[in-house]
Formats: C-alpha cells, sequence, structure tokens
C-alpha cells in the first residue's frame, strides 16, 4: 500500500508539471498543445547531450533543457500561433497548426538525435527501504522531491509576481487583461514559454531515470490531455489534481491490474467517460456553453 | 378554461444567487403577456427555464395542464412551446430560406431513413416545407432577402428571421426574447403589429420579455413585473402603469429607461 | 439533379473504373494500384471524419475505430471461419454500436474538449488491443485469408481472390466500389434532411434544440455512421494487407485523417476525397527524401497553416468573395 502511494506520488508529481504547462498555454492562448509532449522528449534530449555528451553536471543540462525549450516556446508562440491565431476563423486551425508542429520537432528530433533510446547515469545511488513496505531508489526521491518543488515554485511564480498575475488575468478574460492594460502580446509569449519549459524540464528530469526516445512524445501528450480531462482545462489547480490523480491511478492499476494484462489504461478511460458523463468540465474547471 | 401556460411557484438558484424565487403566473390561451424588469432582474433566467433550456431548482411549469419544465427543450418545442432568440441566435451559412425549410423539423412524418431514401412521404414533406416556408416569408415580408446568406442580414431582418424560424415549427405559445431591442420607433411600431397579427391571424399566445416601456404598453394584454428574482406586480397595462412596487423599482435602478 | 451533375458523376465513375485502370496498364506502373487502394480506403474513414465536423464536432478518435473494424473482420475470418464479406458490414455495425456507447457521454463535449478525448481514445484503442488475448497482443493476427468467392444459386459475383491472377487490380476495383457507395451515401445525407438538420447542429445546438431537433440522438447518429465508415475502412485494409496489428491504426492516422478533411474542405462532400488523395501522393513524392521526409512534410504543414489559415478551400472563398 505505502509502495502504491509513493509510486503514484512520485508519477503524479511529473504528470502534474506536464499537465501544468499544457493547461497554461491552453489558458492563455486556447491553443491545444499537441507538440507538448515532443518538448518534453526535446527538453529530455538536451539534458542528455549536456550530462552524456559533454560531461557537465546534470544541474547544468536541466537548466539548459529550461531554457532551449523556453526560447521554442516563445519562437513558436511569437512566429507561428501567434499569425494564424490572428486570421484563423476557426478553433480548428490551431489544432492543425499544433499537429504540424508536433510532427516538426519528431522530425528535428529524429534528425539531431535519432532513433535511440538515451539515458543518463544516475545522478545518486542506493536505495531508500524501509523494511521491503517502502522500496525507492534515491534518485527517484530526488526526482519527485525536485518535481514538486517547481510546482510549489511555478504556483508561487503565479500568485505574488506581476507577471503571474498578468497571466492569471488573461487566462480569465483575454478582453478584459487588455483593456486593463496588460500587454497580452507579451505575456502569451512568455506564458507559452513557461508552459514549454516546464515540459522540458520535466524530459530533463526524467532523462536519469527513464532515459529518452523519439517514440515517448506522442503518448505523453495524451497523457498530459487525459490529466486535464480530470481536472479541467485552463485551471492551474485542476492540472495539479489531474496529474497526480492519474499518477495515482497508474501506480494502482499497474499493481493491481497487472494480473489481466496491460489493461491500466483501458480501465482508467473507461472510467473517465464516465466520469465526463456527469462532469464534462472535469473536476474544477469551469461549467461551459 | 385552463390557462395554455402555468408558471407555478418556480425557482431557480445558481449556487448561492437566486435568479427566480417562487414565481407564479398564468397565461391564458390567445393572450399577449410581457414579463418586464430591471436589468438582472431574472426575466431571461425565467424564459429559459419555461422553455426547459434550464432545470428548475424547485417549482413547475405547465402546458395544458402537462408538465413541462425539466423536459428536454426539444421536447417542449415539440409540444407547442417555441422560444425564439435574440437575433445572433440564427443559422449564420444557410439562407433566409434554408433556415426556415430547416426550421420545420418538428412537422415532418417522414424519418430520417426516409428522407434519406427520398420515399413518397418524404417528397410530400418536403414539398410541404417549401411552401410553407414560402408562406411564412410572404408573412413576415421577407420576399427580398429570401436567398440572402443568413450571416450578411442587418440587424431588423435578422429579428424577423428569429421569429420566422420560430413560426416555422407551428408554434402554440411563442416565446419572444426582447424582440424590440435596439429598435427606433418606426421599427418598433412594425414589429408591434406583426406580434398582433401573430396572435390574431395564426392564434398563437405570445409570452415576450421586454424592456421597451411604451411598445410593452402598447402591446400587451397583461404584464409580470419581476425585480430581483420576484414577482413584484401582475396586471393589465394601465394597472402596472399606477403601481407604486413598479415605478419604485424602476426608478430605483434604471430611470433613464423607463420611458414613461 | 442537372445534367451537369450527372455528367460530372459519369466522368469521375468513368476515370477510376476505366480511365484509371487503363493508365496504368499503359504505363506499366502497377504500384500505383496499391497507393491508390490505400487512398480510396483512406478517403472512405475520412469521410466519417467529415461528417462529424459537418455535426461540428473535430474528431481525431477514426483510427479507434478503422483499428477495431479491422480486427472484427481479422478475428472472424480467422477463428469463426466467417466470409470477408460477411465480416465487412458486421465490421462497420461493431464500430456504430461501439461509437453509440462511448458518443453518449463525450459528445456532450465540445471544441478541443471533444477532439482531446477522441485522441485519447485512438491510443486506448491501441492499448486495448495490445492487453486482449484475442486480439493476440503485439504479434497481431497476421495470414488472413484472402476474400473468398460470393454467389448466388451457382452464379458467381465476385470470385475467390485468392484464384485471381491479379489481387491488386481486383483490390483496386474493390476499394473504388466502396468508396463510391460511401461517398455517394455521404451526399445523399448531406443533401437530405439529416445534412440540413447536421447543419443546423454545427451552426447553433441550442437553436436546432428549440426548433424541436433531438440533439443529442442527432449527435450520436451521426457519430455512429461517422465510426460505421472508419470500421469498414478498416476491414477492407485488413483483407488486403492480410494481417493487423495494434500499431495498424495509430494517433498519427487519426490526425491525418483530419487533415484530410480540413485540406480538402469541410464544406464539400467531395472534399475529404480529395484531401486524401494530395496528402496521401505527396507524402509519398517525399518518399525520396529519404530521412527528411518527415521535416519537409511537417514543415509544407505549418507554412501551409500561416499562409492559408483557414484550409485550402478558403482560396476559393477569397474568389467566391470578389465576384
Amino acid at each position: 500500500m505505502e509502495q502504491i502511494l509513493a509510486n503514484g506520488l512520485y508519477l503524479g508529481a511529473q504528470y502534474a508539471l506536464i499537465a501544468l504547462g499544457l493547461t497554461l498555454i491552453f489558458s492563455l492562448m486556447n491553443v491545444l498543445n499537441f507538440a507538448h509532449g515532443q518538448m518534453y522528449v526535446l527538453g529530455g534530449f538536451v539534458t542528455y547531450t549536456v550530462v552524456a555528451q559533454f560531461g557537465l553536471p546534470f544541474i547544468v543540462g536541466l537548466v539548459a533543457s529550461a531554457v532551449v525549450l523556453a526560447v521554442v516556446g516563445a519562437g513558436v508562440e511569437r512566429f507561428l500561433f501567434r499569425p494564424v491565431v490572428a486570421r484563423s476563423k476557426r478553433e480548428e486551425s490551431t489544432m492543425l497548426l499544433a499537429a504540424g508542429i508536433a510532427f516538426f520537432l519528431d522530425a528535428v528530433i529524429l534528425l539531431l538525435f535519432g532513433e535511440k533510446q538515451r539515458g543518463v547515469p544516475k545522478i545518486v545511488n542506493g536505495v531508500f527501504n524501509w523494511d521491503f513496505r517502502l522500496v525507492m531508489p534515491y534518485d527517484r526521491i530526488l526526482i519527485g522531491v525536485l518535481a514538486i518543488a517547481m510546482i510549489a515554485g511555478f504556483i508561487a511564480l503565479m500568485q505574488y509576481t506581476r507577471a503571474g498575475r498578468a497571466m492569471r488575468a488573461l487566462a480569465q478574460d483575454r478582453m478584459a487583461a487588455q483593456l486593463m492594460g496588460v500587454d497580452v502580446e507579451r505575456y502569451s509569449m512568455l506564458g507559452f514559454a513557461l508552459g514549454a519549459m516546464l515540459a522540458g524540464l520535466v524530459g530533463g528530469l526524467l532523462v536519469t531515470i527513464t532515459g529518452v526516445n523519439l517514440g515517448m512524445g506522442g503518448p505523453t501528450s495524451i497523457k498530459a490531455f487525459l490529466m486535464i480531462m480530470i481536472g479541467g482545462a485552463g485551471v492551474i489547480s485542476g492540472a495539479i489534481a489531474g496529474g497526480f490523480i492519474l499518477g495515482m491511478m497508474e501506480s494502482i492499476g499497474l499493481t493491481l491490474l497487472a494480473a489481466y494484462g496491460d489493461i491500466t489504461y483501458l480501465v482508467i478511460f473507461a472510467s473517465l467517460m464516465v466520469f465526463l458523463a456527469f462532469r464534462p468540465q472535469g473536476l474544477m474547471g469551469k461549467p461551459w456553453g | 378554461m385552463t390557462p395554455i401556460l402555468q408558471v407555478r411557484g418556480v425557482t431557480k438558484r445558481f449556487g448561492g444567487l437566486t435568479a427566480n424565487n417562487d414565481i407564479s403566473f398564468d397565461v391564458a390561451e390567445g393572450e399577449i403577456l410581457s414579463v418586464i424588469g430591471p436589468n438582472g432582474a431574472g426575466k431571461s433566467t425565467l424564459f429559459k427555464l419555461i422553455a426547459s433550456f434550464l432545470k428548475t431548482t424547485s417549482g413547475e411549469v405547465l402546458y395544458k395542464g402537462t408538465r413541462i419544465s425539466n423536459l428536454a427543450p426539444h421536447r417542449v418545442a415539440r409540444m407547442g412551446v417555441v422560444r425564439t432568440f435574440q437575433e445572433t441566435t440564427i443559422f449564420r451559412s444557410m439562407t433566409v430560406r434554408e433556415n426556415i425549410v430547416v426550421a420545420h423539423h418538428l412537422r415532418s412524418r417522414a424519418s430520417l431513413l426516409g428522407f434519406f431514401l427520398g420515399t413518397l412521404q418524404a417528397r410530400k414533406d418536403e414539398a410541404e416545407f417549401g411552401a410553407s416556408a414560402d408562406e411564412i416569408i410572404g408573412f413576415l415580408g421577407l420576399d427580398a432577402i429570401r436567398d440572402e446568406m443568413a450571416s450578411n442580414l442587418p440587424q431588423g431582418h435578422l429579428r424577423a428571421l428569429g421569429m420566422a424560424i420560430g413560426l416555422a415549427t407551428d408554434p402554440k405559445v411563442l416565446l419572444l426574447d426582447e424582440p424590440f431591442a435596439g429598435m427606433n420607433h418606426d421599427e418598433t411600431m412594425r414589429m408591434v403589429a406583426l406580434v398582433r397579427r401573430l396572435r390574431d391571424e395564426r392564434g398563437i399566445t405570445v409570452l415576450l420579455v421586454e424592456h421597451d416601456m411604451p411598445a410593452v404598453m402598447k402591446i400587451s394584454d397583461r404584464i409580470v413585473v419581476i425585480n430581483f428574482g420576484q414577482k413584484i406586480a401582475e396586471g393589465t397595462p394601465a394597472e402596472i402603469q399606477s403601481n407604486e412596487k413598479v415605478i419604485e423599482a424602476y426608478l430605483g435602478s434604471e430611470d433613464a429607461a423607463i420611458g414613461m | 439533379m442537372n445534367t451537369q451533375k450527372l455528367l460530372g458523376i459519369g466522368a469521375f465513375v468513368i476515370a477510376v473504373y476505366v480511365a484509371v485502370p487503363l493508365a496504368i496498364a499503359l504505363s506499366g506502373r502497377w504500384d500505383f494500384y496499391y497507393t491508390l487502394t490505400s487512398v480510396a480506403l483512406l478517403s472512405v474513414a475520412s469521410a466519417g471524419v467529415w461528417l462529424t465536423f459537418y455535426i461540428g464536432r473535430i474528431n481525431i478518435g477514426q483510427g479507434a475505430y478503422a483499428l477495431a473494424g479491422g480486427y472484427v473482420s481479422a478475428i472472424l475470418v480467422t477463428t469463426a471461419g466467417v466470409s470477408f464479406w460477411l465480416t465487412l458490414p458486421l465490421a462497420g455495425v461493431f464500430c456504430a454500436a461501439l461509437s453509440v456507447l462511448i458518443g453518449l457521454p463525450i459528445l456532450r463535449l465540445r471544441g478541443v474538449y471533444f477532439a482531446m478525448v477522441t485522441l485519447v481514445l485512438t491510443e486506448v484503442a491501441r492499448l486495448t488491443a495490445l492487453a486482449l488475448p484475442v486480439t493476440n497482443g503485439a504479434k497481431g493476427i497476421t495470414s488472413i485469408p484472402l476474400p473468398g468467392e460470393v454467389s448466388i444459386l451457382g452464379l458467381t459475383l465476385i470470385p475467390d481472390f485468392a484464384t485471381l491472377g491479379n489481387p491488386k487490380l481486383a483490390f483496386y476495383f474493390m476499394a473504388v466500389t466502396l468508396m463510391v457507395i460511401c461517398y455517394a451515401c455521404l451526399w445523399r445525407i448531406v443533401n437530405s434532411r439529416l445534412g440540413h438538420l447536421c447543419r443546423s447542429l454545427q451552426q447553433n445546438e441550442e437553436l436546432a434544440a428549440s426548433i424541436g431537433v433531438n440533439t443529442a440522438y442527432l449527435r450520436v447518429l451521426a457519430y455512429s455512421i461517422s465510426s460505421f465508415f472508419g470500421g469498414i475502412a478498416g476491414a477492407m485494409f485488413v483483407a488486403i494487407s492480410q494481417s493487423i496489428y495494434p500499431s495498424s491504426f495509430q494517433v498519427a492516422d487519426s490526425v491525418n485523417f483530419m487533415l484530410n478533411c480540413f485540406l480538402g474542405g469541410l464544406g464539400y462532400v467531395f472534399g475529404p476525397m480529395l484531401g486524401t488523395l494530395l496528402l496521401y501522393f505527396g507524402w509519398d513524392l517525399l518518399f525520396t527524401t529519404g530521412r527528411y521526409q518527415l521535416l519537409i512534410y511537417s514543415s509544407l504543414m505549418i507554412a501551409l497553416m500561416l499562409v492559408l489559415p483557414n484550409g485550402l478551400l478558403s482560396l476559393f472563398d477569397r474568389k467566391g468573395g470578389r465576384k
């Protein structure tokens, strides 16, 4: 039991970080970022390159992932989404653009880093063992704690800084924020950069444990969509709740349902559908339409 | 005779906010009844409750003695209680005539499969809808714009189109949502005449929500006034005009809009 | 129907049944049969996606139904020995029934919310195929026999494909026939009352309800027809490749079905067919660029969105506006 909870927390912390980035972008731009998983993979490869190829410390790799992805995110917003959002009539246009960007990033990752699974050596050795009731390698604990610290940092940023407040205003009502004098374009770009950076950071964190490969992008995006549907799209608390809930469900499912084969996600999806039938806006989302 | 529509103790709460509180009134067949009240008094909510676009928290709405509140909106429409919308609510990428033809859905006797296969009944239905649509176009004087794309229409015509869509469903009770909003005096007078004709020539009972006091006074047989979600008065236009509570409610909130 | 339309349809039918096989025979490019067969089948699945667009929903889950339809046919043919021709409609019906179950809760969602759920659905279908014993996991189902003979009272309507000298041509005719039938149905749906009601739903669900349209029922109906198309397309693909794996239809396929519709134009019944043809050939042409294929393809896609954010056919809109 303790083991399941700990695994769930560890997974949930990472998932919540991914979902936070996605939901931030969604709330600011009303754009569903299909390329989120690819951004995560790219982050993992940047850390891998810095740590395993250049032999620099892990923390440098993590910072490099954050910086590269922030730049990619800002560029994608400034040069791709902004002009398309301004001129398109239907919301599927941005969806297609996002799908195109996902393919594009896949292609770039393929050309730059190849198809192989990549990883970096463990950053901390040893395993925490509490009577075999709870066994967890120290590096996983460290990553979990780092992820939770980042979530806390993100919340603090959104709550207490000027930029955070501006972005929250923007998410609530774009028009009103503009009237209040918020520089909409600047904060949209910042928000996109921040969202992409979060994805990159998780990629950088996880490359030490599970490694990265090209094929992880799509499934990661899909998990992120699941999380924000559970929690409610565009709501920060919802993304965090969705992340931890999915992490927990996955952890429980992998343990309890192992006897029946790999049906965890089937069960999760089925329960999601039942849940959405009663609460289409998710746990914390606002009702719409 | 039982009233065609009975609103009985209807209450609607959104979270902690009470939009409508225990509102009751009857509408007699062939009557033109207006619901008025200051902005935010809960008129639109009441309308949605009657057409069953919202579920009531408590209370009920009866049509010819049958409960219609909390049914699916299309079933309420099927029974003959039809709501028209404000002008943004039309099928934008259809022509005026297409809008009206498609709104005849309720009258179709052939099944959807029948329409797909093009059975005799389906073809008869289509011909009938076309003829009826043309008749409605004539009734509302929309001949000049019949093949115009709805998204290109000016406001005044959109309002008429909204009404045409409502008429196409062959309603017994028509709920009109602010039919005079944004109209100048001449347009308003034309609309007043039109609403009268709905009742006089087509026998439709009309329930309307409106701001424009002079028009309401002119058109209504009876008026229900609500404020802060409560019914504060009910009566003929003359009675309402001299009701102190009503005057107070209006003076208190928006004396400019009252115009009487 | 006016003569111009009849002529157009006639020309199209002659083109696909006569002109294309002739041209291929003359040029000797027999590989085009495979390409065009794929285009025909993919365009059937895309037609389904187009119909969900027509009720105002963005469907990125067609891959799930193509996969489900493929497995239904494969399992029935290999384990129960049912004739492929019978499994074809059964696959469609199975998918339609499945989509009713799934559609009832999720069709209440709109916009990106619906799109997200359907995307997840594709992935769930793949995971299900991996997990269930009946689908044989990652190994998939292989060596599926070719479609057999269909005869009525001794009269052979469709010969046994295994006895044919040129099954490629037979598959081409079979796929094209399916495509023609599906698009004829789609055209009829769009131009009958059902289509008008779908349009009313797309443009304004509240108003549609107020004119008495049972919006929930209509949405589920359109979605199940859409899934039916996906199911039969998947089943026929399986018959041609004689194998199916959990990865036969993936998220990328679902996205492509949506792209086909968008590229061809959401306002035209034959849009998805055109879109499928263009995209499939475009992708094939880029094959020569080797490892840069995906890069060029995605760059073109992004460039297209930048230049024409409202789709290829918005070019015609502008022309129409200038008249």
